[in-house]
């Protein structure tokens, strides 16, 4: 077997044999992106009606279904009428402190059969194979949200405590709530927010996932035909919250 | 494809090909409307053509520097708790994964849609270990289930109709099919939804890594990649050496322009970034995270003639718009990457003699070089590749003499006169109609699919010479 120190070596070498095709330089990085992304988001606090405006367009353009309310307390209403439209009673939420508001009391009184996911790790195995079966059989998932891109549709969600990966994956529906303080208008400034969360900044939460969603699950593998909902959930549902959700 | 089909010379598989009726109409569906979609989504993209030159500097600049950048990732990825392994062949790959699945004792591995464990046969040495390999992209579980290999980078089934699928799904599952794209796709989500959630190991390739987090990145439009990387409890990645980019910021450049080019979506579905295993307080994701470098040939062309392929996104847009691949679809290719950057990237992994045959599956119209998002001069390294197969004499000797001969015609101006007195006596026989439709011996392979154009009557020095109102 080669090691590392042999593998790495032969790259070495090469690398000192070829003066490279052309002058060439990486992206620049912004040198203080904390300090970037906060710029970009106190722009945007002024002209956060185009950018909701954009973003709606995109995600409508990948067949997101955008809803808008007032206020957060209206949400469990509007995620009751998603639920009565396909059916569906049992839903998997991420916890309150992620979500940034306790919906559990308000979705059970509509009449949902509410599963919110624990703030953190569960010690016992059982316990969190029992949640895996929970969200497997749900046909609702309710998550938060950390950016929502304009330039394409794409609602942004990081992993951790209280915010499970499977939440947005396994029920056939998710339905992902947000207000204006996650918009920003385009990948280049997702850049400066993951540059900040792993650099000078904090990020929304200390999991190993960053997860990216644009639009529902799809394939065009079987004669280029477009299906949705192969793995992933066949709807997704964007809740805009008028009201900054935390005050 | 197996050795057996490889002992096909390519020019009948290629011939095999042209005659497949269905598969020439699945050919041109796929690959017009790949372009068209690719067409659109630039159309709406005005800094689309910049972010490509960038991309491409980015990728240049990277290459440079290779050593530090990976050296910055293995550190990144073991500070996260993850495990990084080096493999400097296909073997050495399939040992240590092999190795892994055994000492967690994993039964089932579920597999996002990977190039990289293509390439290196993955799934034969699983099964030998014991291991069911179970791929979870449609497109790869259909073939994977019909035991074929992916025609099309992007779109591994493209060679199947609705009808076929629907066959083998029925025989295959023991569960009757329709022939209706949605019917099929919701029995694969129900197999499949299974065995995401009993599999052991989830293994995939990456798109990108980035160096200075030690994130590899993911991108599906179906979910599998994340099913594959939230579920089981150990992840191996596998990835070529040439996927790290150092930053976020260099990340963001190639995802505003790898969809647009593979599919004309602005960005695909899913974009997973996975850093590592699982961390304090979350519910899943794995408790093992495996990062298998794979060299493979990869590293000899840093600074070898073939390092502008390894800037290769894997889009699939030089497939799509090659007028040779979309006669002769992927399967003909006989290897596991298709179409023109294919050729060179066979040539990369298997060596030069591999593509003897291949480096001249092009007509060098340079349609590749420009739908490629990094904008690499395929037909550039298609020539060099023509030119060293020839001068490492791995080229037939009929082909080798006969071009060695024609050199040194062209180079004497008294032999090129003589030959071309001495070509209208020789052809005599074999002109008609003012075309040589058939010619004896082994020339008979040039005239096998196109016609000959005889000398003319006259050269044009003659006419020169003689002819006063040419001159005027």
């Amino acid at each position: 077997m080669t090691t590392r120190a042999e593998f790495l070596e032969r790259i070495r070498q090469q690398v000192r044999m070829s003066p490279g095709r052309f002058q060439a330089s990486s992206a620049r990085r912004p040198p203080h992106p904390a300090a970037e992304a906060e710029t970009i988001r106190r722009e945007l606090a002024e002209r956060w009606p185009e950018t909701l405006e954009a973003f709606r367009r995109e995600f409508e353009g990948v067949a997101g279904v955008f809803h808008r309310t007032a206020s957060i307390d209206m949400v469990p209403a509007v995620v009751a009428r998603i639920a009565r439209e396909r059916g569906a009673r049992e839903l998997v939420a991420w916890h309150a402190a992620a979500l940034g508001a306790d919906l559990t009391s308000a979705l059970g009184a509509q009449g949902l059969d509410v599963h919110q996911m624990p703030a953190a790790e569960p010690s016992a195995a059982a316990e969190r194979d029992r949640l895996r079966a929970v969200a497997a059989r749900a046909g609702l998932g309710l998550t938060g949200v950390d950016l929502a891109i304009a330039e394409t549709g794409t609602l942004v969600l990081v992993s951790g405590a209280g915010r499970p990966r499977s939440t947005s994956l396994l029920p056939p529906c998710h339905i992902a709530v947000f207000d204006r303080t996650a918009l920003i208008e385009s990948l280049r400034q997702v850049g400066v927010f993951l540059e900040a969360w792993h650099g000078d900044g904090r990020p929304p939460a200390a999991g190993a996932a960053i997860n990216f969603i644009t639009g529902p699950s799809r394939t065009a593998d079987i004669e280029l035909t477009l299906t949705r909902g192969v793995h992933g959930p066949k709807e997704v549902h964007a809740i805009f919250v008028e009201q900054p959700i935390r005050g | 494809m197996s050795d057996a089909e490889l002992a096909t010379p390519f020019r009948h598989r290629a011939g095999g090909a042209m005659k497949d009726a269905f598969l020439q109409e699945a050919l041109t569906i796929a690959t017009t409307k790949f372009i068209g979609l690719r067409r659109e989504a630039f159309a709406g993209f005005p800094e689309g053509e910049a972010l490509r030159d960038q991309a491409r500097a980015i990728k240049e600049a990277t290459l440079q520097h290779l050593d530090q950048h990976l050296e910055s990732l293995i550190g990144n990825v073991e500070r996260l708790g993850g495990h990084v392994h080096f493999a400097a062949t296909p073997a050495e790959a399939r040992t240590i994964i092999v190795d892994i699945a055994r000492r967690t004792g994993a039964r089932m591995a579920v597999k996002s849609k990977s190039m990289a464990t293509e390439e290196i046969h993955l799934n034969e040495a699983l099964e030998a270990a014991g291991v069911t390999p179970v791929e979870t992209d449609l497109g790869e579980y259909i073939i994977q289930l019909a035991h074929e290999r992916p025609s099309h980078i992007i779109a591994p089934a493209i060679h199947k109709t609705k009808g076929q699928v629907a066959e083998l799904f029925t025989r295959a599952l023991k569960r009757p099919a329709e022939p209706d794209p949605e019917a099929l796709t919701q029995i694969a989500r129900a197999e499949l939804r299974e065995k995401f959630l009993q599999a052991d190991l989830g293994i995939t390739g990456a798109n990108f890594a980035v160096a200075d987090t030690g994130t590899v990145v993911l991108v599906t439009n179906e979910g599998n990649g994340r099913m594959v990387t939230s579920l089981p409890r150990v992840h191996v990645a596998v990835m070529g050496v040439e996927k790290v980019v150092p930053s976020f910021t260099d990340l963001m450049v190639f995802l505003a322009i790898l969809a647009k080019s593979a599919t004309g979506q602005k960005l695909s579905v899913y974009t997973s970034l996975v850093q590592g295993p699982r961390r304090g307080g979350e519910l899943e994701g794995p408790e093992e995270f495996h990062l298998v470098l794979l060299d493979g040939g990869r590293i000899a062309q840093i600074a070898g003639p073939l390092r502008e392929a390894l800037s290769c996104l894997r889009c699939g847009a030089c497939l799509n718009v090659c007028p040779v691949y979309r006669q002769i679809g992927g399967h003909a290719y006989g290897y596991t990457y298709p179409g023109p950057i294919g050729i060179l990237l066979t040539a990369m992994l298997e060596g030069a003699p591999a593509v003897r045959d291949l480096a001249h599956a092009s007509s060098l119209c340079g349609a590749c070089a420009d739908a490629c998002p990094v904008r690499i001069d395929i037909p550039r390294m298609l020539i060099e590749l023509r030119r060293e197969v020839d001068e490492k004499k791995i080229a037939p000797w009929t082909e080798r003499v006969a071009f060695t001969l024609l050199a040194k015609l062209l180079q004497s101006p008294r032999l090129y006169r003589f030959a071309a007195k001495a070509g209208r006596v020789l052809q005599r026989p074999f002109a008609s109609d003012g075309r040589i439709r058939r010619l004896p011996l082994f020339f008979g392979e040039w005239t096998r699919t196109r016609d000959l154009p005889p000398v003319a009557p006259r050269t044009f020095q003659e006419r020169w010479a003689s002819d006063k109102d040419l001159r005027a």
